[in-house]
């Protein structure tokens, strides 16, 4: 069974000259830690908009867990998936106790469950300290920390992250990267971009890398460096598919 | 329910955590209203309270004088000076003083004005009385200019303030006039039949005017005075001004990106948009209340009157309500279509004020001109202070305000309906 099937996805924006996805088609299975790769201007956040629902494709079919990304199962599919967005998608003037509180109570979560389900992920992530500090006062790892504890409280099936250890410090980034190993084992399908490419080639069971609206190459981190004598790590194969050029 | 419930209190801790937000809300309206109540209490009272210096010049010495000077007394607005520094006022000086604004007005009664008015009655009752068969004797002067009684005004007087001195002063004239016609009539009937000279009473004036309650337990003039326009008003001014906290954070939601994870999160939208709009209308009706308690309680500290509230409590609630989500509405309206909390803030402040301007807060629509107040009552802020106006002065209830809360709902329903096709438009 597949997390993710994607097919022949077409996608311009209004007003935009080049189209971003011009029929990008990959599929990841469920249960593994998968990466989806791409220089800017791929267009990862698109598809990623897209499998969670928020930008309707053009055209092309995209199925989550099997289930068609359509109006029909889209509320079904947003209580399989969670998003961790690149952006802090918190309240900076809230703590995070409070944060977490109000997005749990919108997955109908209420009360003491609640309460320890916030208190078991504060102390996961280290932030059991500072869980009634604002979190416009945390640092860049505590503010990604959380946030990523925001999506997971309705325990997905499927999380998709967005550059999730961008800005973070080692330490945190070591926790981050454990957790998704940890959230792994216990049955959840992972979707993971990133530009840390060592990272990547770390963490994840398999790789899609993108470009320009289309699918590259697609495989196992080893596979992939592997198919190239001259590529020693993931990053080498990277820059083979997409070249040296400096994109915007 | 509990999306609802969440999302309001999450609006209330995020308002308690801005400082600079809820002194907007709160604590400025309270200035503005005591400011504006204050400062507008003087144009209010031009033609109630107030008192006015008028330099009079009577070189007539004779009963017109004397009419026009009790006249003005009697109607409590004017002080009457015809000395300055102990001597009698000199037409050049009154002139010069009225020029400069030191007072507003100067009567000058000619001389002979009254022997002039005299002579005019006794030829009317001469002329009636050759026409009846009996001789003409009363004294008729052989002068033939007319005199006039000559008003002079500070040339900063308003139109309307003019137009109420002309119009006390030709009425003080007629009744001299009038006056003396009749004694002259009763003299010359008195030199004809002297049997019925004690039972003759000649009463010209059969019809008064009284001025009357249009309703129940209401006073008089409480229509004209500052507290009573200025407190609803600016408090639906103030009311309004939720559109930028609320835009502001809408703005800053979709930033930030918890929108974004709002919108990822199973249920309906509905359920966070009501939840907000009921947190920022409650904040609305409070802060309506609050104002309306400085109407009450805080004016009349400063010496104004204490604002009225009518007799329909529940008409009043309605109607705040009704006011509160429209502003709410607009909010939405201003978070959606714009893209930066810079540009909400200076949309919404601006376009507030000139609504505020055309919907009769600033001044009352009926003195405004018959155009602007056509334009005026397109403004939802004069559908509210329409409906206030109706509740506070007119006593009105519920059954007479379901116009102005149709339209401010109706209102409210198409910003909202904007806004969703705007956010549509976005999303795609």
């Amino acid at each position: 069974m597949t997390s993710i099937l994607v097919q022949d996805l077409h996608k311009t924006y209004k007003g935009a000259l080049e189209p971003s996805l011009k029929g990008l088609s990959f599929s990841f299975q469920k249960g593994m830690i998968t990466g989806l790769l791409g220089p800017n201007g791929a267009g990862k956040t698109t598809t990623i908009s897209i499998l969670c629902g928020l930008v309707s494709a053009d055209s092309g079919l995209v199925k989550i867990f099997d289930l068609p990304q359509t109006a029909a199962h889209r509320e079904e599919i947003k209580k399989l998936v969670g998003i961790v967005p690149q952006q802090i998608a918190l309240f900076p003037q809230l703590t995070a106790i409070e944060n977490l509180e109000y997005f749990g109570n919108l997955y109908g979560l209420k009360g003491k469950p609640l309460r320890k389900l916030i208190d078991e992920y504060l102390q996961k992530f280290g932030l059991e300290q500072n869980g009634n500090k604002a979190v416009h006062r945390y640092s860049g790892g505590m503010k990604r920390r959380a946030n990523i504890i925001a999506s997971i409280l309705h325990q997905p099936q499927l999380l998709i992250l967005d550059e999730p250890t961008a800005g973070v410090d080692v330490q945190s980034r070591s926790m981050i990267l454990q957790f998704l190993r940890d959230f792994n084992a216990q049955g959840a399908s992972i979707v993971y971009t990133s530009h840390l490419l060592d990272e990547a080639q770390t963490i994840c069971q398999e790789v899609a890398i993108i470009d320009e609206g289309k699918l590259i190459v697609q495989g196992t981190p080893a596979n992939l460096i592997a198919q190239h004598a001259a590529c020693q790590h993931l990053e080498d194969v990277f820059l083979h598919y997409t070249g040296h050029a400096v994109r915007d | 329910m509990l999306r609802l419930l969440a999302t309001i209190k999450k609006e209330w801790l995020l308002l308690l955590r801005d400082r600079t937000g809820l002194s907007l809300l709160f604590v400025m309206p309270v200035v503005l209203i005591t400011v504006m109540a204050l400062i507008e209490d003087a144009p209010f009272r031009d033609y109630q309270e107030l008192k006015f210096d008028v330099l009079t010049l009577d070189n007539d010495h004779g009963r017109l004088g004397k009419y026009i000077r009790e006249g003005l007394e009697y109607t409590g607005q004017f002080n009457v000076i015809d000395s300055l520094n102990g001597k009698p006022v000199q037409e050049s000086q009154a002139l010069e003083k009225v020029n400069a604004g030191d007072y507003k007005i100067c009567i000058i009664i000619p001389q002979g004005a009254t022997g002039s008015i005299v002579s005019n009655a006794n030829r009317i009752v001469n002329d009636l009385s050759k026409r009846m068969g009996v001789p003409a004797i009363l004294p008729v002067s052989t002068r033939k200019d007319s005199l006039n009684v000559l008003v002079y005004f500070d040339p900063a007087s308003k139109k309307a303030f003019k137009s109420a001195i002309h119009q006390a002063i030709d009425n003080f004239l007629t009744q001299v006039e009038t006056d003396l016609l009749l004694e002259r009539i009763k003299q010359q009937l008195k030199n004809k039949d002297i049997a019925q000279q004690d039972s003759m009473v000649i009463q010209l004036k059969a019809v008064g005017l009284k001025e009357q309650l249009t309703g129940p337990s209401q006073q008089l003039d409480v229509i004209s005075n500052s507290v009573q326009h200025n407190v609803p008003a600016w408090s639906i001014f103030a009311m309004f001004f939720i559109a930028i906290p609320i835009g502001g954070h809408m703005i800053r939601e979709r930033e930030e990106g918890s929108l974004v994870r709002i919108r990822l999160i199973p249920g309906s939208f509905l359920d966070i948009l009501g939840g907000k709009m009921l947190f920022f209308m409650a904040v609305t009706v409070v802060q309506f209340y609050l104002m309306m308690m400085v109407g009450i309680f805080l004016l009349p500290m400063f010496g104004l009157p204490k604002l009225m509230l009518g007799n329909s409590q529940l008409a009043t609630f309605i109607i705040a309500v009704s006011i509160g989500l429209t502003a709410t509405a607009y909010g939405i309206l201003v978070g959606t279509v714009f893209k930066t909390p810079n540009q909400a803030l200076n949309f919404g402040a601006i376009s507030i004020v000139i609504l505020s301007a055309i919907g009769g807060i600033w001044i009352p629509l009926e003195v405004m001109p018959a155009k602007m107040q056509l334009i005026g009552h397109l403004s939802p802020l004069s559908w509210g202070l329409d409906a206030i106006n109706d509740i506070y002065l007119r006593n009105r209830g519920v059954q007479h305000i379901w116009l102005h809360v149709g339209k401010l709902i109706a209102c409210a329903v198409l910003m909202l309906c904007i806004a969703a096709g705007v956010e549509q438009r976005r999303m795609s």
